[in-house]
């Protein structure tokens, strides 16, 4: 009778409190915006299921959690808290990203930039709200709409609070299509968002072999502490142009990538814990989460619009909402909102080349502040 | 602490002036360097046509240059001539006595010998109003 009591003590039925219910309920609901509704399914499927499982009360002690050393759930988060996920996934995406449309219209680098404006705002606002210079670096990065940086700049600045910023990084980039229309229209007029841009020329062969290369060179030089992601991104993106490695390539940008991004959202679900998630920092990292996402679409297509004070040729300001870092998303909300006042309009590739340069920018982003906090 | 002061003890406003600048024109650079990137491997690739141009062109200017060194045989015979007159003279020597003695002695075209020699820097000024031999 006493084994049975001890065991009925120790199950989570026993054991749950209020806060874990209701990150169950956080939890199913991600599987369902994922499975049911398909928003960013490959993130939110993980990282929902994490949620669940690791909010399951257990007794602590036992080696099972996420927090508790030798557990396996720790070893798998290990690759969250080492920076080591993120820069698989950044190899990956360096072996998927075309940058011909980049490389083609190099200007449009300079939407990506202004882009990244949204994280410096953030981090004052984060400051204004009380936060420390570490938790508002990280908190402040979500305005670069790149869940991988996301996570690796708060794996090294506050690893405490992963779990929110990674959830509300990865919500707010679901939520995209929600969340930039809006802007897009406002600080656009009809006439600009009719305009067109020129065809591009060929890029060959040589000068996408030779960009990645160029690309780290000056990146990495001036921020070195950006070599955890733009070193595997140029690395992945070397071994797509050169013909010679496209086995790996191919690795890379499928088998590589998956693995890590199960396992990156997985952990991450696993690591947010009720007594981190449900606190007024919360509320507070999502009111900030989403005005960092604003701010960089905005401060996009205004600087768009003050480029072509000094342009012959326009820009079509839509493509500056693409220069954050959420790629395809942006992307393609510019190209709608293009199609939508003129049908044969079409920004795609012009705004995928802003994307590329956003992804460039905020982990250039998340490097700087790396080296300022240190 | 909250509000601007917060902002202002943790140094805020100088850490987003300079990552904002360090941002920018690192990918400002990083967009000039592509932006040139397909004009050096044009020019690579039509180096060796460049290379001939910059030859050819090297050439020319040195045929330009060297009729002024390129003396005739009889200036290269007044040469020796304006020698044995200087060694008598004396060195450093005066122009005018030296064009004086040349006449006397029938050297043809004395005056345009000398010109070509102070082209061709054969003959230069020691800076106290005589002319020296430039070895």
């Amino acid at each position: 009778m006493d084994l049975l009591i001890q065991f009925l003590t120790n199950t989570g039925f026993y054991l749950a409190d209020y806060r874990n219910i209701i990150m169950l309920v956080v939890g199913g609901v991600f599987l369902y915006l994922g499975t049911a509704k398909n928003y960013e399914p490959l993130l939110l499927v993980p990282i929902g299921f994490g949620v669940l499982v690791g909010n399951v009360p257990f007794f602590k002690g036992f080696g099972l959690g996420i927090y508790e050393n030798n557990s396996v759930l720790h070893y798998l988060y290990f690759g969250v808290t080492s920076g080591l996920y993120p820069s698989i996934v950044f190899l990956g995406l360096g072996a998927m990203t075309d940058f011909s449309s980049l490389l083609a219209r190099p200007k449009l680098m300079l939407l990506g930039a202004a882009a990244q404006g949204g994280i410096f705002f953030t981090f004052v606002c984060a400051l204004a709200l009380g936060f420390l210079p570490k938790e508002a670096g990280s908190i402040a990065i979500i305005g670069g709409a790149d869940g991988p940086t996301s996570i690796f700049l708060t794996a090294k600045l506050a690893p405490h609070l992963i779990g929110p910023i990674a959830i509300a990084a990865y919500s707010y980039m679901a939520l995209i299509p929600v969340i930039q229309p809006p802007i897009m229209k406002l600080l656009t007029t009809r006439k600009e968002r009719l305009i067109r841009m020129p065809e591009m020329r060929t890029v060959p062969k040589r000068e996408r072999l030779i960009f990645p290369c160029v690309a780290v060179f000056l990146c990495c030089f001036m921020a070195p502490a950006s070599i955890p992601l733009l070193g595997p991104f140029f690395f992945g993106n070397f071994m797509k142009e050169c013909g010679v490695t496209e086995r790996l390539a191919q690795t890379a940008r499928s088998s590589i990538i998956d693995i890590a991004t199960i396992f990156l959202g997985f952990t991450v679900g696993a690591s947010t814990q009720g007594d981190v998630f449900l606190t007024p920092k919360s509320v507070g990292i999502f009111c900030l989460g989403a005005i960092a996402f604003s701010i960089a679409t905005g401060s996009g297509i205004v600087f768009a619009k003050i480029m072509n004070l000094f342009l012959k040729e326009k820009i079509n300001p839509l493509l500056g909402a693409a220069g954050v870092s959420a790629v395809p998303g942006s992307a393609r909300e510019v190209q709608l909102m293009g199609q939508k006042e003129d049908r044969t309009n079409f920004l795609l590739m012009d705004a995928m080349a802003c994307n590329a340069s956003g992804v460039i920018g905020s982990a250039l982003a998340a490097g700087v502040l790396w080296s300022f906090m240190v | 602490m909250t509000g601007l002061e917060n902002i202002s003890a943790h140094n805020g406003w100088a850490i987003v002036c300079v990552g904002v600048s360090i941002v920018v024109s690192g990918l400002a650079t990083l967009s000039f360097a592509i932006a040139q990137l397909h004009k050096l491997l044009g020019l690579w690739d039509n180096r060796r046509n460049l290379f001939q141009k910059f030859k050819n062109r090297k050439e020319n200017m040195e045929s330009q240059e060297t009729p002024v060194l390129e003396l005739s045989l009889d200036v290269q015979e007044n040469i020796r001539n304006f020698k044995l007159l200087t060694a008598k003279i004396g060195d450093p020597f005066s122009l005018p006595k030296l064009i004086e003695y040349s006449e006397k002695c029938g050297l043809k075209s004395p005056l345009s010998t000398i010109n070509t020699l102070l082209t061709a820097k054969v003959i230069v000024p020691d800076g106290n109003g005589y002319f020296k031999w430039f070895n």
